[in-house]
């Protein structure tokens, strides 16, 4: 047995530790809660330099996954980690993973996919993949979590099969356990091997092509190919896990088992919910009933032989399914175990309950009561268990009224139509304090959070009845968690990579029932808001509608980061900026790459108006709210940009922000500009009002760019300084001609 | 490595504590200390971890550890519904429903409060024994932070850990990473573990009245509308948010005040009530008072102030904040508000937590 060393970590921990072990080439990855800290982790190592793991943060899992499979096909080695929405958004391309046989791992930390948006553990998305053509090994376990990582990369390259490890989002991915890992990383090295490439891409010697048109005489074949491959996953599997017993001591099937052997009621369920559910059958066997448990280690290829032996002399046995197939009466994993026991002739009469779903907790009574369900005959064969009817309670009335249009349409805030441009009178932050909030208190923004008072300034311009899309992000988590709302006026949330989209729909919707005098005529001004993660991962669906053309407003909160997740690095983050996907460390200064201009992308798109609007400048952004309004109703599309401050991750002062926001402005990292009808107009030159400063004055603001000061980092500063100016100056030469 | 005894345990026989917080005061961090204090330091088993969801500051979190025998496996998942030990980091929580849940005649609790209060010992007598601590002056005469100061002084009541186990664990969090902050906090600790007093409760012949954590649920399968949709209109505005401030208040001086409404432009959270009015015999918006069960205390408004109408004042000697208004928008007046910080909660390992534990802001 190799030497190991105990850590106390989480699942996602070690699930890192295993992959710079490994010595992986590539991850390619977007963060998505509760996997996120994989590539977090993996990012500090780096930063330390403990691992030169080549790491890509794309900007979606759609891309994430294309960035894998281009690697893998470039015979590196590659990672990935994701959940829930994420892995729905990459499914696309996981059969073409699979199909097209390149080897690699991907964790899964489980999560409920929604509707109703939410972040918890559930089983709702891996059960998604099962037809990818994956091997799909489950670990109830943190220290399983890092052996299955070893076991999944052999298994990958002796099938030739890309391999999902899951295991329980939050349960197995956060909470903290003991557990073993190899001393050396070489150990890890040496079990793994090296590996060995059938068709290398880069051959230039002998080129080949990946990924052919196929019809179908030929289609059927390769699918049969892609069956025998997992059928040969179902005989490498039992030696892989030998040889891993031998080198670790622990030993491992495709099932694992308790007090299974003469138990006449088993209760089959998946993840960490096992481990629970332990306690329950000590109690039970303590009273002398002969109970069991099931658990998977395995879920493709489908171990039904092996499950159908342990099962075989059970009376009765209870599936816990952590996710419904609606309609089947079960999850999958019932109907699997349900046809597995047919197959085999087992007798025992399968009884299902759905649980757990969007991250329930799972206590040791739950277990007791699951048995007590199996013990009595009158519970039915199928029921969701954990579910609460509700109580009628007297209809209490509103809180507020809604804020409609005789409460905003106060003609304060006056839209003059000039012949090239349009002008905005009144404005004043007294007079606007008169239009009613659209957003009402005790939101859960954190104190001094920009969101709020960006919505808040955007709005003062707006005196129209508005309609609100929020993406996901930090805006929409905090004004939206059931059964509150933040808001007065109609509000819908789509997720981050397709609201715009959604808007589209949702606006030409109105206005067809409008034509057709189904609804009242009026202006009502569409609105999208979004941070800016949501316009990375939405910037297809963004650029998409701008295109289209659609009446509507894209309103950008850029706090420079996924702050909603922890902050991971967006491609707003400045340059240099600390993340927790860019650390600071021996081997890393932080992001590595500019912040992106997407004002500048949008106005490539011949919108009728692009705008920047700052906080510090607060008349100047009311009224580009009103044109911007006014654009969205009359002509198309309008995209208005504010920096919005974040003081929990710039790691500043709540009440300093504004400052921070016109220090940004000020150096012209963030210039106040417009883009109307392709005109570009600065609205404010801080050279000519003499207040310009370094980027560096603005970057000492804040604890995110802090290291930067020191002189290693000039360099890095300076690159950044360059490219403002360099910006900035283009701006400039815009404004100066019309026709540019 | 010392060889610790549980002086209590439950029938899984598990030692378990719950941490009772408010993001940004660092129990997720406290958390991870306590399960690494028991693998490490006091030949346990542990395990531990935290509330989960999206990471905001001032938003209520709690943190769970179950420690155990050396040998045996912790195999339950679940939150710690019946705590040994449960530590609670703010006062301002005891209004919170639930905070208290499962407290009992076997409880140890351990209060962060400036000072013994009737209404404190009345809410907490339901545990075994009370301990108070001055966590948050501690933490600022230390320049520590009020999570090691609480990771001391729960050490202290536990009576099973010695002081060195828990200096060395903080050493190994935040000796490397925060080198500078290490005395500081050292000394943290030292004084929470010194300064934690026990009170003495009245017994009132009622001392394990376990509060019923099942409350009716109103909303459910029969009675929630399909889709998760939310027919109401801003009743987010039922959070009291006070407990998310740290200690300060605006102060507003209306005879200075110029109704510029710049404290408007800048407040998150809707706090200024601004009604038409007379000022200087012109007909304009007119502040008319701060609706504090919202304010957060971030202190936007006193800094762009610019006539210092606003002003930094110390929550603790303005109890009663003079220019108190409610929210004017509002219909009616909720039944209640109630006491917590706002939705969401905190990832469990919290990087962010960590990273400010260096001395707080920049």
């Amino acid at each position: 047995m190799a030497q190991q060393i105990v850590e106390y970590a989480s699942g996602n921990e070690m699930a890192a530790i295993a992959v710079k072990q490994i010595g992986y080439d590539l991850m390619g990855y977007y963060p998505i809660t509760p996997s996120t800290q994989i590539a977090e982790n993996l990012d500090l190592m780096r930063a330390r330099g403990e691992t030169d793991l080549e790491m890509i943060a794309a900007e979606g899992e759609h891309s994430a996954a294309g960035i894998c499979y281009g690697a893998s096909v470039g015979g590196a080695r590659v990672f990935n980690a994701t959940s829930a929405n994420g892995l729905l958004y990459a499914i696309e391309q996981l059969p073409v993973q699979s199909g097209t046989r390149y080897p690699m791992v991907m964790n899964v930390a489980c999560r409920t996919v929604s509707g109703p948006l939410s972040i918890k553990g559930d089983h709702s998305d891996l059960m998604y993949m099962l037809n990818a053509g994956w091997p799909i090994l489950f670990a109830h376990s943190v220290q399983e979590v890092y052996d299955f990582n070893l076991i999944a990369l052999r298994l990958a390259e002796a099938v030739k099969l890309p391999v999902a490890v899951a295991f329980d989002g939050f349960f197995t991915s956060h909470q903290k356990r003991r557990c073993y890992r190899f001393e050396q990383d070489d150990t890890v090295k040496q079990f793994i091997g090296k590996k060995k490439e059938k068709y290398p891409f880069f051959d230039l010697e002998h080129p080949i092509t990946v990924g052919s048109y196929m019809n179908e005489p030929d289609l059927i074949n390769n699918r049969y190919q892609l069956y025998q491959a997992m059928e040969q996953a179902r005989k490498v599997l039992p030696a892989l896990y030998a040889e891993y017993e031998q080198l670790s001591g622990r030993s491992y099937k495709e099932w694992e088992g308790y007090c299974h052997e003469d138990a006449k009621e088993l209760l089959v369920v998946l993840g960490s919910s096992f481990d629970t559910a332990m306690e329950a059958v000590d109690i039970l066997r303590g009273q002398g009933k002969k109970v069991g448990l099931i658990t998977l280690h395995v879920l493709r290829p489908f171990p039904a032989k092996e499950l159908c032996q342990a099962c075989a002399h059970a009376k009765q046995v209870l599936v816990a399914d952590r996710q419904d197939s609606y309609g089947a009466d079960g999850g999958n994993l019932s109907l699997e175990l349900r046809a597995a026991f047919q197959r085999y002739k087992v007798q025992a009469q399968v009884k299902t309950l759905v649980y757990g779903l969007g991250g329930k907790d799972f206590y040791v009574e739950d277990a007791l009561h699951m048995f007590e369900w199996l013990e009595n005959d009158t519970m039915p064969e199928f029921a969701y268990y954990g579910i609460t009817p509700g109580v009628q309670k007297k209809k209490e009335s509103e809180f507020f009224e809604p804020v409609t249009e005789e409460k905003t349409k106060l003609g304060i805030v006056e839209v003059v139509h000039g012949e090239q441009e349009l002008t905005v009178n009144g404005a004043t932050l007294n007079a606007t304090a008169q239009i009613k909030k659209r957003l009402a208190p005790g939101h859960g923004a954190c104190p001094g959070c920009g969101i709020p008072v960006n919505l808040n300034l955007l709005l003062r311009g707006i005196e129209d009845p508005v309609v609100f899309l929020f993406q996901t992000g930090c805006g929409m988590i905090v004004t939206t968690g059931y059964p509150r709302t933040s808001f007065r006026v109609p509000y819908l949330h789509n997720l981050f990579q397709n609201g715009a989209a959604t808007l589209s729909g949702l606006a030409e919707a109105c206005r067809r029932k409008q034509r057709r005098g189904e609804l009242p005529q009026g202006d009502i001004v569409f609105i999208m808001v979004s941070g800016d993660g949501g316009m990375d991962i939405g910037m297809g669906s963004a650029l998409g509608t701008a295109l289209r053309g659609h009446r509507l407003l894209l309103f950008e909160y850029d706090n420079g980061g996924y702050m909603n997740t922890g902050y991971q690095l967006s491609y707003s983050t400045p340059k240099g900026a600390r993340s927790s996907t860019s650390h600071v460390g021996e081997a890393q200064y932080g992001k590595t790459f500019f912040h992106k201009d997407m004002p500048q992308i949008m106005a490539a798109a011949n919108i009728p108006y692009v705008a920047t609007v700052a906080e510090s400048n607060p008349t100047d952004f009311i009224r580009k709210a009103a044109k911007a309004a006014e654009y969205a109703k009359t002509q198309g599309v309008a995209y208005v940009k504010a920096l919005s401050a974040c003081p929990l991750n710039w790691n500043d002062r709540p009440d300093l922000e504004r400052q921070v926001i016109g220090a940004a402005v000020d150096c012209c990292y963030f210039p106040l500009y417009e883009v109307e009808q392709g005109k570009t107009k600065l609205s404010y030159d801080p050279e000519k009002s003499n207040k310009k400063i370094p980027v560096q004055d603005w970057l000492m603001k804040m604890g995110r760019t802090k290291h930067l000061g020191k002189p290693e980092y000039q360099d890095i500063v300076q690159e950044l300084q360059n490219e403002v100016d360099r910006r900035f100056m283009r701006l400039k030469k815009k404004a100066e001609h019309s026709s540019l | 490595m010392g060889q610790a005894v549980l002086p209590i345990k439950n029938e899984g026989g598990y030692y378990e504590i719950r941490l009772e917080s408010i993001g940004g005061l660092g129990a997720n961090l406290c958390g991870k200390m306590l399960g690494e204090l028991g693998i490490r330091h006091l030949g346990l088993n542990s395990a531990s971890f935290s509330s989960y969801g999206s990471e905001k500051t001032g938003t209520p979190v709690k943190a769970y550890i179950r420690y155990c025998e050396d040998k045996k496996a912790i195999r339950v998942h679940s939150p710690v519904i019946k705590p040994h030990l449960l530590g609670i980091f703010h006062d301002a929580l005891l209004h919170n429903d639930g905070i208290l849940e499962g407290c009992t005649a076997q409880t140890t609790l351990v209060l962060n409060t400036q000072q013994e209060s009737k209404e404190v010992i009345a809410k907490c007598a339901q545990a075994s024994e009370v301990y108070i601590v001055p966590a948050q002056r501690i933490a600022m005469e230390t320049h520590s932070r009020i999570n090691v100061v609480m990771l001391g002084a729960m050490g202290a009541a536990m009576g099973f850990v010695p002081l060195e186990a828990i200096k060395q664990v903080c050493e190994e969090n935040l000796g490397k990473k925060y080198p500078d902050a290490l005395a500081a906090n050292l000394a943290g600790i030292e004084r929470g573990y010194h300064e934690t007093v026990r009170i003495q409760l009245e017994k009132t012949g009622k001392t394990d009245t376990e509060k019923n954590s099942c409350t009716e649920q109103e909303l459910g399968y029969e009675t929630a509308p399909i889709g998760g949709i939310n027919p109401h209109i801003g009743n987010s505005v039922i959070a009291d948010l006070s407990p998310s401030r740290q200690g300060y208040i605006p102060i507003f001086r209306p005879e200075k005040c110029i109704n510029c409404a710049l404290c408007d432009s800048t407040c998150p959270d809707m706090v200024f009530q601004f009604q038409k009015g007379i000022y200087k015999d012109k007909e304009m918006m007119v502040n008319k008072g701060l609706d504090y069960y919202h304010c957060k205390g971030c202190l936007r408004c006193v800094a762009v102030c610019p006539t210092g109408a606003l002003v930094k004042g110390i929550e603790a000697q303005n109890p009663h904040k003079e220019h108190f208004l409610p929210n004017q928008d509002l219909l009616r007046q909720p039944n209640y508000y109630e006491k917590s910080g706002a939705d969401g909660y905190i990832t469990s390992e919290s990087y962010l937590t960590e990273k400010r534990i260096a001395g707080g802001e920049v």
